[in-house]
């Protein structure tokens, strides 16, 4: 053997320099310095700066107050069976440890520290889930995850969104139904998919799964609850204008008698709910029970918050520690301490609703019943929390306001100490219980003083001293708040010190209030009290400037009535100005001393911005002009001196002396001349140090502060900024100066504002709305400008729901939810034509926008609306009820649509351009009218109308600019002004037995349907196969003497008639018989196979049309198979690929 | 709505012209009911016209007396109209009432005026021009002007006046004015149609006579019309406009009576002007009404307008009940020692005649 191997040459190693070293080339690390992907940063750029525009929105003034805002309205919606019911018990559950039996009404609960939340379950009819898209703030639409998003989630969307859209959280339920994994991975993202086209993308979608004790499971509900309670939520426009309620207890407050005499009578109806939106107004609120109708707010009170927050109470725990430390302090006995709360505990998780069987109340249709508990409750427990005491003095009903207020002074635990006093008083007034109501309506009646006190009376009861500033409020509050008086002070001050408190707010700081009536010493009035009294505006002055002591205010109050008829003939004193010589005296200005308080210069030395003087002989020597100059002119020589130190101000006061010009220029010299030699250098220095710092000074002065312009200039960096900053200081502003008010005023001015738990008392009220009252319906009270207590005609922008199965007909009645009401009226459909005229459309277009003018409250422009043609579940089919969504444009009072008119005429005689034209018109009355208008013939020809004939009425003389012919047809295209109905049907689905079922004013088709009416057809306008008969022509004929004329090319060519005859003519061939059978047998084998061909024919066409339809079938097949393939492919060519990048792969690649 | 109810003639056109701004229906009854000549007066019917004319849909019913007038009122949407304006009062009353409508239209106001433009039984249409424009800028309405086509005096007239306000307002801003300003010029206009130049120039001589004293810029322009500008009756007079740095003014106008002298006038004008800087604050006179009736339209913030502890005065106080009647707005004062701060929570309602754009 050779032994040797032949081994492999040795590779020679390449000489290239490997890629890291040839980055190092240069000294350094070439990749380091280099774009690895170019337009990278710029798409990143571009990438956020999108996404923080997309994150900005038109600044809106966010109206809900911060400190305590009312509970966030979670609407539960769903078809029925989703388990919308089982959810707000999970979530009471979780959030109140209750369980509750049944879901009637709002129930609120305590969800946070600050937070309460109000659920509410939306019955599956349209009605309800109108109103509880208007009002909620959060959406959670409940969704069978087993079917899919069904009808009516696509109709609440719809609706929702046209109501300013609320925040929407998707929870899929019934996802335990699901036998595999997979096919519920599938049906969760086919489920997101689909919310998120609907809602927006990346919209939250909960999933929920299978029930356990009536519950879902633990862990889902609280991460559900988490979400809500951290979720934000956006002022929408609509809310943030109105005030709005959501009733969640609903009391009669007729007297049993009167419904006992008459059970259809008016009813006067207490509804109670925490306040949304902007503050209801303190009086007179105008209002809309969405179902209801229309009402005006008799009665408001606020009560004390049935399920206030931990933070509320914790606020009020600690001013009664200041209270009591305070206490201490002067000496009084140290009262037991509430110990400081720094959680949660099971006590503070409140719920509060009256309408389900919780907590013991239970609310039924005439009365409230409370449940006492077990023998082990004792009235007089000490222990006994808050809420027990209010149940237990409830109960009290046998003791006396006053006694009420001497023994329990714990009533006032729910109360704080500067505000709830009052609240405290009319939530007792609201105890006294039906049989006062009707006594406190009289009450209402009786606004306004009746009497005024005599001040400075001595000895006088203190029930007596009604003051003045509490007479408007009524008279049961004038009573309790002197008994309070009592209480508080009674002991301690003598009655005649009380007599100083006219002016004094009702504050409970006893503190307060002993100093202010002890340091009163003159009696002054108030301005506002007096303002909107009923005393004349001439005495209102004398009263608060205490010009003179009033001889006999008694007596002219008393008198009422007469005063305003002195009213009516009060004179305005007189002018604004006195006599010139009383000018003159207080402006004189000769020779007299400054320092008289009557030089009226010298008083308005501050109203004037006067370039500053510096010389030391200013003064104020403004008696001689000429010294005035001179003044001036020192300034100006300093002031040109170093005119580089304010430019503008040398310049002003060089106007300044624009009158007296001429002698300028010498004083300046003059001025100029005397000055420099006396200064040195120091001297100048300071000189203009000195006047630096003065016209800084004016400067500042100068510059105002002009509200929200300089304050955050230089903090906002841009627009959006800076509108924002501005509404907070406004907001601020707003809350500092109300604030700063006594409680009535504020109230006066603000209102009732959000958050708080009021009780509003409507008077004629439709007793169907009591009898048939029902906690699953919503009953929303939306408060209402007064721009939509107005009726009027809406311009509005509309269109058809894409979804909705049929067009929409011109004045046929739609449905609309519009603001808060819900309402029939008859729209009429325009277009408007190049802007010139709106013009009546019969039906909606298919896909397109047009306008709607209907007649209905104004509300508006900018505000979206909804229509439906039916809202009652009897006529509810399967398809989509939405039927139209749109915006309100334009409101007017009247509006001009058009409708086309053709009217149609024949000529009966023509002259060269003149015809005349019948059939138009029925009298010469009606051609007048449309004398000089433009006709037109069908093939086009126009023309004008010139007079009417005076023979056959009605018809006319026209011209035109060709002649016409007689098979005309002429047209005269006008326009008819079409009016709209005034009608408006508010949906009154509140007060029916069957909400479900409110039937408004029935659309034509369906009336005829009913009545089996035909459609009216009419012949002319039906389309017919249009016949054209072949027209025959003569054949041309050419007169002897023309054709003579004719020149030789154009002659026309002629055969001679033949004169013999031909041969065939001349003989007549007769068949033999047998000829003629033969024919006759040929000719009928002949039809034979005629009729076989076709048959045949026919068959293969139609076998042939078969094998098509299999062919087509068949490449279906395949391809779908094909398409199958390819993804079958590609997926497992994309796993592997995956698997070759990830190095080892995943487990997943099993599939 | 329910109507709001008034009796006397006070306060006429700001009611009507509040019912306007609001929507709600008014009832005046007694009107000069006890006076030899009772019921409305022509200026007041003319002003009604105008207001039907610059309206779409409102109602007016006037009693047989003319004692009682009810009104619905309509739609505000303005245009372009001609207004003959009757002898009783300036062109002045209309052009005041139709500042405060203007803003709140669907339509841009262009309205032609013609009547008398200076009298004493009227607002003059400089202390308009001068002393209300500015105001309303400060309310957001900036684009607004009057242009003084012809002067006329009384008794004949022959005024042309032409309102054009371009600006049209969802609401106006709200005011926060919480010190006095500082005046820092004077201005003025001393006018004369068919009489002698001299008698503008003899006013203003002692105008400034008076005014020099103040030490602050005085600038009175003389404004002489001849011809067929300058309307049928001869007549001069002068208005004085006290301006701040920031367009806060003060007006004091006056017309010249037959036999008075032009420099009683001048320095009555000018004694004027300082007596209102004495006892107002920053608005004054027919500037009062608009800006509390603009502050009431405000968005639902609480806006702050300092007076003067004079101003305070039945006028006022006539004024704000009449707002209360209509607006249901209740002003608070505080008290701050020589000054007023009158806090007005505005009603925060669009104004309903604004319309959106089509498509």
């Amino acid at each position: 053997m050779e032994g040797a191997q032949a081994n492999k040459a040795h590779r020679q190693g390449s000489t290239r320099k490997p890629a890291k070293a040839k980055l190092h080339q240069n000294g350094h690390n070439a990749k380091a310095f280099a774009v690895s992907a170019p337009g990278k940063l710029q798409r990143q750029a571009a990438r956020s700066g999108e996404i923080k525009e997309r994150a900005l929105h038109v600044p809106m003034v966010d109206r809900t107050p911060e400190d305590d805002p009312p509970p966030v309205i979670i609407a539960v919606v769903g078809p029925p069976g989703t388990g919308k019911t089982t959810l707000i018990k999970s979530l009471v559950r979780h959030l109140t440890k209750t369980t509750l039996t049944e879901v009637k009404g709002p129930i609120t609960v305590v969800s946070g520290k600050r937070r309460r939340v109000t659920f509410m379950e939306v019955a599956n009819d349209l009605n309800s889930m109108i109103d509880a898209a208007k009002i909620a703030d959060l959406v959670l639409l409940l969704i069978d995850g087993n079917f899919g998003l069904e009808m009516e989630t696509m109709e609440f969307l719809n609706i929702a969104q046209h109501h300013g859209m609320p925040r929407v959280l998707g929870v899929a339920t019934h996802l335990d139904l699901f036998k595999s994994a997979s096919s519920l991975r599938t049906a969760k993202k086919r489920l997101k998919h689909r919310l998120w086209t609907e809602v927006y993308q990346g919209a939250k979608l909960f999933y929920l799964s299978g029930v356990l004790n009536g519950r879902y499971p633990d862990r889902e509900t609280l991460n559900l609850s988490r979400f809500i309670s951290v979720m934000k939520f956006r002022p929408l426009k609509w809310r943030n204008e109105h005030p709005y309620l959501l009733a969640d207890r609903v009391t009669d407050l007729t007297h049993p008698q009167v419904i006992a005499q008459n059970r259809k009578c008016d009813r006067t109806v207490a509804v109670y709910g925490y306040l949304h939106g902007t503050p209801l107004a303190f009086e007179d609120a105008p209002v809309h029970i969405a179902g209801a109708g229309d009402f005006i707010v008799s009665q408001v009170e606020k009560l004390p918050d049935p399920c206030p927050t931990p933070h509320y109470e914790q606020k009020l725990e600690e001013i009664e520690r200041e209270r009591i430390k305070a206490a201490a302090e002067s000496g009084e006995p140290i009262a037991k301490t509430t110990r400081r709360r720094k959680r949660l505990d099971d006590k503070q998780k409140i719920i509060y609703a009256p309408m389900s069987d919780v907590g013991g109340l239970l609310m039924d249709k005439d009365a409230v019943y409370i449940d006492v508990g077990t023998e082990a409750f004792s009235k007089d427990n000490v222990d006994a929390g808050e809420g027990e005491k209010m149940v237990t003095d409830l109960q009290d009903a046998t003791k006396s306001m006053a006694e009420r207020f001497e023994d329990d002074p714990g009533l006032q635990l729910f109360t704080d100490g500067t505000t709830l006093q009052h609240e405290e008083v009319q939530e007792n007034s609201e105890k006294q219980g039906l049989l006062d109501e009707v006594e406190q309506a009289e009450i209402l009646h009786n606004t306004g003083r009746t009497k005024l006190r005599k001040p400075k009376m001595i000895g006088k009861k203190i029930t007596d001293d009604v003051e003045f500033d509490e007479v408007e409020s009524g008279d049961e509050d004038i009573e309790i708040e002197s008994n309070q008086m009592a209480v508080d002070l009674g002991e301690r001050y003598k009655e005649d010190e009380l007599e100083f408190a006219e002016d004094s707010e009702i504050e409970d700081d006893n503190t307060v209030i002993a100093q202010r009536l002890r340091g009163r010493e003159t009696k002054t009035w108030n301005i506002n009290k007096l303002l909107y009294s009923s005393i004349s505006p001439g005495e209102v002055l004398q009263r608060w400037k205490g010009l003179e002591v009033e001889e006999d205010i008694e007596e002219n109050d008393e008198v009422f009535f007469k005063k305003k008829a002195i009213d009516e003939d009060f004179k305005l004193s007189k002018s604004e100005f006195p006599e010139l010589e009383i000018l003159r005296s207080l402006f004189c200005q000769v020779g007299d001393d400054d320092d008289l308080p009557e030089n009226g210069y010298q008083s308005l030395k501050n109203r004037f911005l006067i370039a500053p003087k510096l010389a030391e002989n200013d003064g104020e020597d403004d008696t001689e002009a000429e010294n005035v100059d001179g003044d001036f002119e020192d300034l100006e020589a300093d002031e040109n001196e170093d005119s580089d130190l304010k430019g503008g101000e040398a310049e002003e006061d060089q106007t300044n002396n624009n009158d007296d010009f001429a002698d300028f220029d010498e004083e300046e010299r003059k001025a100029e001349m005397e000055e420099p030699p006396v200064l040195t250098t120091d001297q100048k220095r300071q000189l203009a140090a000195e006047k630096k710092a003065k016209l800084k000074l004016q400067f500042e002065e100068e510059e105002e502060q002009d509200f929200g312009a300089d304050d955050f200039s230089n903090e906002a960096d841009n627009w959006y900024e800076f509108q924002k900053a501005k509404m907070a200081k406004q907001l601020e502003i707003n809350k500092a100066e109300l604030e700063a008010m006594d409680p009535t005023t504020r109230l006066k001015i603000e209102g009732y504002r959000a958050g708080s738990y009021v009780k509003l008392v409507f008077k004629d009220v439709p007793c169907e709305f009591i009898e048939n009252l029902s906690p699953e319906y919503p009953i929303v009270v939306g408060g209402l400008l007064p721009t939509e207590m107005r009726f009027g005609v809406m311009n509005s922008r509309i269109r058809r729901h894409r979804w909705h199965k049929k067009i929409l007909k011109s004045s046929d009645p739609l449905i609309l939810s519009l603001g808060w009401r819900r309402f029939q009226t008859l729209p009429i459909y325009t277009t408007s034509d190049s802007r010139t005229r709106n013009r009546m459309l019969k039906y909606t277009p298919e896909h397109a926008y047009c306008f709607a003018s209907f007649y209905g409250p104004l509300v508006a422009p900018n505000t979206p609306f909804i229509g439906f043609n039916i809202l009652d579940e009897k006529n509810t089919t399967g398809s989509f009820r939405v039927a139209a969504t749109g915006i309100i444009q334009d409101l007017n009072s009247s509006v001009e649509i058009v409708k086309k008119l053709k009217l149609v005429g024949y000529p009966y005689k023509i002259f060269r351009n003149t015809a005349f034209i019948k059939d138009m018109f029925s009298n010469a009355l009606e051609v007048a009218k449309f004398e000089g208008a433009q006709i037109k013939t069908v093939s086009g020809i126009r023309g004008e109308i010139k007079r009417a004939l005076s023979k056959p009425e009605g018809h006319f003389r026209a011209t035109f600019e060709d002649k016409i012919l007689m098979s005309d047809t002429i047209f005269l295209k006008t326009w008819y002004p079409v009016k709209i109905k005034h009608f408006y049907n508010p949906v009154t689905s509140l007060l029916m037995s069957n909400k479900g079922e409110w039937q408004g004013m029935r659309l034509t088709g369906q009336i005829r349907r009913d009545q089996n009416i035909e459609t009216p057809l009419r012949e002319d306008s039906s389309y017919k196969p249009i016949e054209r008969k072949e027209r025959h022509f003569g054949p041309l004929k050419v007169p002897r003497t023309l054709k003579a004329q004719l020149p030789f090319k154009a002659q026309i060519v002629e055969k001679k008639p033949r004169k013999r005859e031909t041969y065939m003519a001349k003989r007549a061939v007769v068949l033999s018989g047998e000829e003629k059978k033969a024919r006759d047998l040929l000719e009928k084998i002949e039809s034979i196979k005629r009729e076989k061909e076709s048959k045949r024919k026919s068959k293969s066409q139609e076998k042939s049309k078969e094998k098509l339809k299999e062919l087509a079938k068949k490449a279906e097949f395949r391809k779908e198979k094909e398409m199958e393939r390819k993804k079958e492919y590609f997926q497992r060519a994309g796993k592997r690929e995956n698997s070759q990048k990830n190095g080892g792969g995943g487990k997943r690649q099993k599939r | 709505m329910e109507a709001a109810v008034f009796q006397g003639h006070h306060n006429f056109r700001e009611r009507v012209v509040m019912a306007t701004l609001h929507g709600r229906p008014i009832k005046i009854t007694k009107i000069r009911s006890t006076d030899l000549n009772p019921g409305l007066r022509d200026h007041e019917v003319s002003f009604l016209r105008l207001i039907e004319a610059v309206t779409n849909g409102s109602k007016i019913e006037i009693s047989y007396t003319g004692t009682t007038v009810i009104y619905h009122p309509g739609i505000i949407v303005g245009g372009q109209l001609k207004h003959q304006c009757p002898s009783g009062t300036t062109v002045g009353y209309y052009v005041e009432g139709m500042l405060y409508l203007a803003p709140f239209s669907k339509n841009k106001f262009s309205i032609v005026f013609t009547g008398i433009s200076n009298s004493s039984s009227g607002p003059g249409i400089d202390a308009i021009k001068w002393g209300m424009l500015p105001m309303m800028e400060k309310f957001g309405v900036r684009d607004i002007a009057i242009h003084i086509l012809k002067r006329g005096s009384a008794p004949q007239g022959g005024a042309e006046v032409h309102l054009v306000c371009n600006t049209l307002l969802k609401l106006p801003l709200t005011l926060h004015i919480t010190e006095p300003p500082k005046f820092s010029a004077i201005r003025g206009v001393a006018y004369s149609t068919r009489v002698s130049p001299s008698m503008v120039n003899r006013m203003i001589d002692a105008a400034r006579n008076v005014l020099r004293p103040t030490g602050v810029d005085v600038n009175i322009t003389a404004d002489v019309w001849r011809g067929e500008h300058a309307g049928l009756s001869p007549g001069w007079g002068m208005t004085l406009v006290a301006e701040s740095k920031k367009g806060w003014r003060l007006t004091s106008e006056n017309v010249g009576t037959a036999g008075s002298l032009p420099e009683d006038l001048g320095e009555k004008s000018a004694l004027e002007l300082l007596y209102r800087l004495q006892h107002n604050a920053v608005v004054a006179g027919d500037q009062v009404p608009l800006t509390f009736i603009f502050m009431c339209l405000g968005s639902a913030d609480i806006g702050r307008l300092v007076l003067h502890r004079d101003q305070i005065d039945e006028r006022l106080v006539l004024l704000l009940r009449d707002i209360k009647e209509v607006f249901d707005i209740e002003v608070v004062f505080k008290d701050e020692g020589e000054t007023m701060m009158a806090m007005v929570k505005g009603r925060g309602d669009t104004s309903a005649a604004k319309k959106i754009q089509g498509f």
